[in-house]
């Protein structure tokens, strides 16, 4: 009897497919965090501070997108950091307060970025160098060249350019509708485009997809390179928040986006997971670092806190699986 | 059949083992001798490794006795079998690369000094001395990846020894040794011998057989046929009994098809592996290629399918020579090659029976870079159930799925891509019987359908019952071509084991 499902949007079945349990644990999470939070503090349940949530996620938002695109293929991307530290430093390093830059500059940036992460995803796949490995040489590549740039922060960008990180349309912050319209435009090609069915492919088993005749060298290296375009979209949205470029504050993003990969049940093997999961793990270590914030926490505590979380969640997933 | 019971060292009595599915072995009798070469011989699948494993306490039978030295033994785990003397030299070995051959060697038993440090003079003094017993010249520092697989089975045979080994099981220790390393080989089995030690010797090469052996037992569908002393069998008996079983209605009959021109492959070499290979694939046409593992077959069917690269030679589709540099290539001129290991070369097991089914077709189906949903779903419900694949879903993850529909799954790749020539590498691997019955329908229908078919396989009655016409290949070259009705399971053997004087 080969009796096939029907019901194609029936929750039963989201639940039950894999990956829908994960998803369902790690929402869980989220909202407990947020009931808890909710009750201990009477600042974390303002409005106010939702929005301030949501806005503070968006950095970390838009590099977990690349993070989780290259995650899924199976490797990893540490050269994410420095990408964005390069990022808003040229962004306000040549933009300099002139309105006539911004798009120009933008663009620039968005190329800069894309150019790394395309030579992450050619040693890779030319070189045949692990993505650990090649993509660290490239974070201090990337750190290093910065900092012969500029050891400090440097420029200033013109008042427009702050509405990429301060903007409101009505009452929604621009980024967090930003965010939300990217996020959604990569689900779309993570779930929807043939691309995106070969990337769960070719991180579930390289090999076998590559006898199914996937280009996977290919896959691969657009992975990467759409990794180092998203990195330098979240440089210049770092740079209109800073309103400044700081060589040093991408740092600790590339840490924190395969932490929040892996907390919302991506594997790091590869193959399993997507950005529903994703966008979970940001909130809930944008979420813990607000309410420890908050309490008056200091910040180790955070540390230790998202420590304990990463270690958590993924042995919850070991366990559902 | 003089059997003098003073001299027995190992005796296994009525030993029964079955697998989800498989009777591996039914009752069998098996005993040695002090002293003696055993060699134990059979078909693929005839169950000679389970019964090998079983001795090394890998397997527990479900019934049966093991008597060592007149005493009743019980393994629980290989290392109780190695506590008594029986040590195992697998096909894969067991050491490990980064150390060296002393290191290897005493792995674990390291001789030491006080305060625990490894007593460095010690180790390579015992190595030397085990090495110099077997008369090997290797030197003790050498890390092991830098050997041949010749030198790593020697250090496995002295490492056998340092266990104090009265028995060592060799399997299939010939598979990938060149004529002087055999020899070697021999001489330090005849050196064992001498030392008294027994040794069970497993392999395809009849030739080494008669060499070596003292004694030979046949075993075959798990039942042992014969244990004789090697004087009194011959090649022709042996291979007889190894392969000689009925074979009606194991198989459906064919249909009447038109012989045009499919794939043609001419003059295919490939460093080492591939010598010269011409073939001739018509459409609407089964051909069995048969061979020894390791001759060659399946690097010739992934370098039709665009896997490894050729040096040299060409192949043509109807008649039009075509390039093939990668899957893609073959992919899109209408190849298919349905691997022979599903788990790590046929499905990926995480993704959904959907997904697998479709993976090769996507690109041809795709529109403006969007998966058809609707029609995606539509064509796998089809396939699925024309190849009653059981399923609850076409979302279900194949890993879920029992051996026989995940491979009907990986046929279902090929059949929904429209493959034009398909390749299939051991198609039955591990399924059950009726499944096979079902492949096997499967194949002759899509041969009555016009398409043009190579099947590798090492069963036999499967090449003989299905083909159209039969190669055999050895050490990477085609050495013959036989039609069915001519065909008998012992001249394939012959010519593929490279004894085909008599034919």
């Amino acid at each position: 009897m080969a009796e096939i499902g029907e019901k194609r949007f029936s929750l039963k079945k989201i639940i039950r497919a894999r990956g829908g349990k994960e998803t369902m644990a790690i929402y869980s999470l989220l909202i407990t965090l947020i009931i808890i939070s909710s009750l201990i503090s009477s600042d974390f349940r303002t409005s106010r501070n939702a929005i301030n949530i949501l806005r503070q996620a968006v950095l970390l938002g838009i590099v977990s997108i690349g993070q989780t695109l290259v995650i899924l293929t199976g490797g990893l991307d540490l050269s994410v950091g420095s990408t964005i530290s390069l990022g808003a430093c040229l962004t306000s390093g040549i933009m300099l307060g002139r309105d006539g830059l911004i798009l120009p500059v933008s663009l620039l940036v968005l190329l800069v970025g894309t150019a790394i992460g395309m030579g992450n995803g050619l040693v890779i796949t030319k070189l045949k160098v692990p993505p650990f490995i090649a993509t660290l040489g490239m974070m201090s590549i990337v750190q290093g060249s910065l900092l012969l740039y500029t050891k400090r922060a440097i420029g200033w960008v013109p008042t427009a350019f702050l509405f990429f990180a301060d903007g409101q349309i009505g009452f929604v912050p621009f980024p967090v509708l930003f965010y939300a319209l990217l996020l959604l435009a990569f689900s779309i090609f993570l779930k929807k485009t043939t691309f995106g069915r070969y990337i769960y492919a070719t991180g579930g088993n390289e090999e076998i997809s590559r006898l199914s005749g996937i280009r996977t060298r290919s896959v691969i290296l657009i992975t990467y390179t759409l990794s180092g375009f998203l990195a330098a979209l979240a440089g210049l949205f770092l740079a209109s928040r800073l309103a400044m470029g700081d060589p040093r504050g991408g740092e600790g993003y590339e840490l924190n986006s395969i932490a929040a990969v892996l907390v919302g049940g991506t594997s790091l093997a590869g193959g399993r997971g997507g950005l529903a999961g994703t966008l979970a793990g940001v909130l809930i270590m944008t979420v813990v670092g607000n309410i420890l914030n908050l309490m008056d926490v200091p910040g180790f505590w955070q540390w230790i806190v998202k420590g304990l979380i990463i270690i958590g969640a993924v042995s919850v997933y070991r366990k559902i699986d | 059949m003089g059997r003098e019971t003073d001299d027995i060292i190992l005796e296994m009595k009525h030993i029964s083992k079955s697998f989800p599915g498989v009777q591996a072995l039914e009752k069998v009798a098996f005993y040695c001798k002090k002293g003696e070469v055993k060699a134990l011989v059979g078909e693929n699948g005839a169950g000679k490794s389970t019964l090998m494993k079983i001795l090394a306490g890998v397997y527990q039978p479900d019934e049966g006795e093991i008597f060592l030295k007149r005493e009743k033994v019980q393994f629980n785990n290989p290392h109780d079998a190695q506590k008594v003397g029986i040590s195992i030299i697998y096909q894969e070995g067991s050491l490990l690369p980064y150390l060296n051959v002393a290191e290897n060697i005493f792995l674990g038993r390291e001789p030491r000094k006080r305060l625990g440090f490894i007593d460095s003079s010690t180790l390579y003094r015992k190595t030397q001395e085990l090495l110099d017993e077997l008369s090997v010249e290797i030197d003790l520092t050498a890390p092991v990846y830098d050997l041949s697989l010749a030198q790593r089975q020697m250090i496995e045979i002295a490492k056998a020894l340092s266990l104090n080994a009265e028995l060592i099981i060799m399997d299939e220790p010939s598979a990938a040794l060149t004529t002087q390393e055999l020899d070697r080989l021999f001489q330090i089995i005849h050196s064992l011998k001498d030392h008294g030690v027994t040794v069970i010797y497993i392999s395809h090469r009849i030739e080494e057989i008669f060499h070596i052996a003292d004694r030979v037992t046949v075993l075959k569908d798990g039942k042992v046929v014969s244990t004789t002393s090697i004087e009194e069998m011959n090649e022709e008996i042996l291979i007889r009994q190894m392969v000689g079983r009925d074979m009606d209605g194991r198989f459906p009959s064919k249909g009447e098809f038109e012989k045009k021109k499919g794939l043609s492959v001419v003059g295919l070499s490939c460093q080492g592996v591939l010598h010269d290979i011409n073939l001739e694939l018509r459409k609407g046409e089964i051909v069995g290629l048969a061979g020894l593992v390791g001759s060659g077959r399946t690097e010739l069917a992934k370098a039709i399918f665009g896997v490894i690269r050729p040096d040299k030679g060409a192949i043509y589709l109807n008649g039009r020579k075509i390039k093939i540099k990668s899957p893609r290539d073959a992919i899109d001129n209408g190849i298919g090659l349905v691997t022979e290991d599903r788990k790590r070369e046929g499905l990926i097991l995480g993704l959904s029976v959907k997904k697998n089914t479709t993976l090769p077709s996507l690109d041809r189906l795709t529109r403006m870079g969007l998966v058809p949903e609707k029609r995606e779903r539509e064509m796998v419900k089809k396939i699925v159930q024309e190849l009653d694949i059981r399923t609850p879903s076409i979302d279900r993850q194949v890993e879920y799925l029992s051996g026989g529909n995940q491979q009907k799954v990986s046929l279902a790749k090929w059949l929904i891509t429209e493959s034009d020539v398909i390749i299939f590498d051991e198609p039955t691997r591990g399924i059950d019987v009726g499944a096979k019955f079902e492949i096997y329908n499967l194949v002759l229908n899509l041969a009555g359908r016009g398409k043009a078919i190579l099947m590798i396989s090492s069963e036999l009655p499967e090449i003989l019952g299905l083909s159209d016409r039969i190669l055999v290949m050895r050490e990477g070259k085609m050495v013959g071509e036989l039609l069915p009705q001519d065909a008998t399971e012992e001249k394939i053997i012959s010519l593929a084991t490279g004894l085909d004087k008599g034919s």
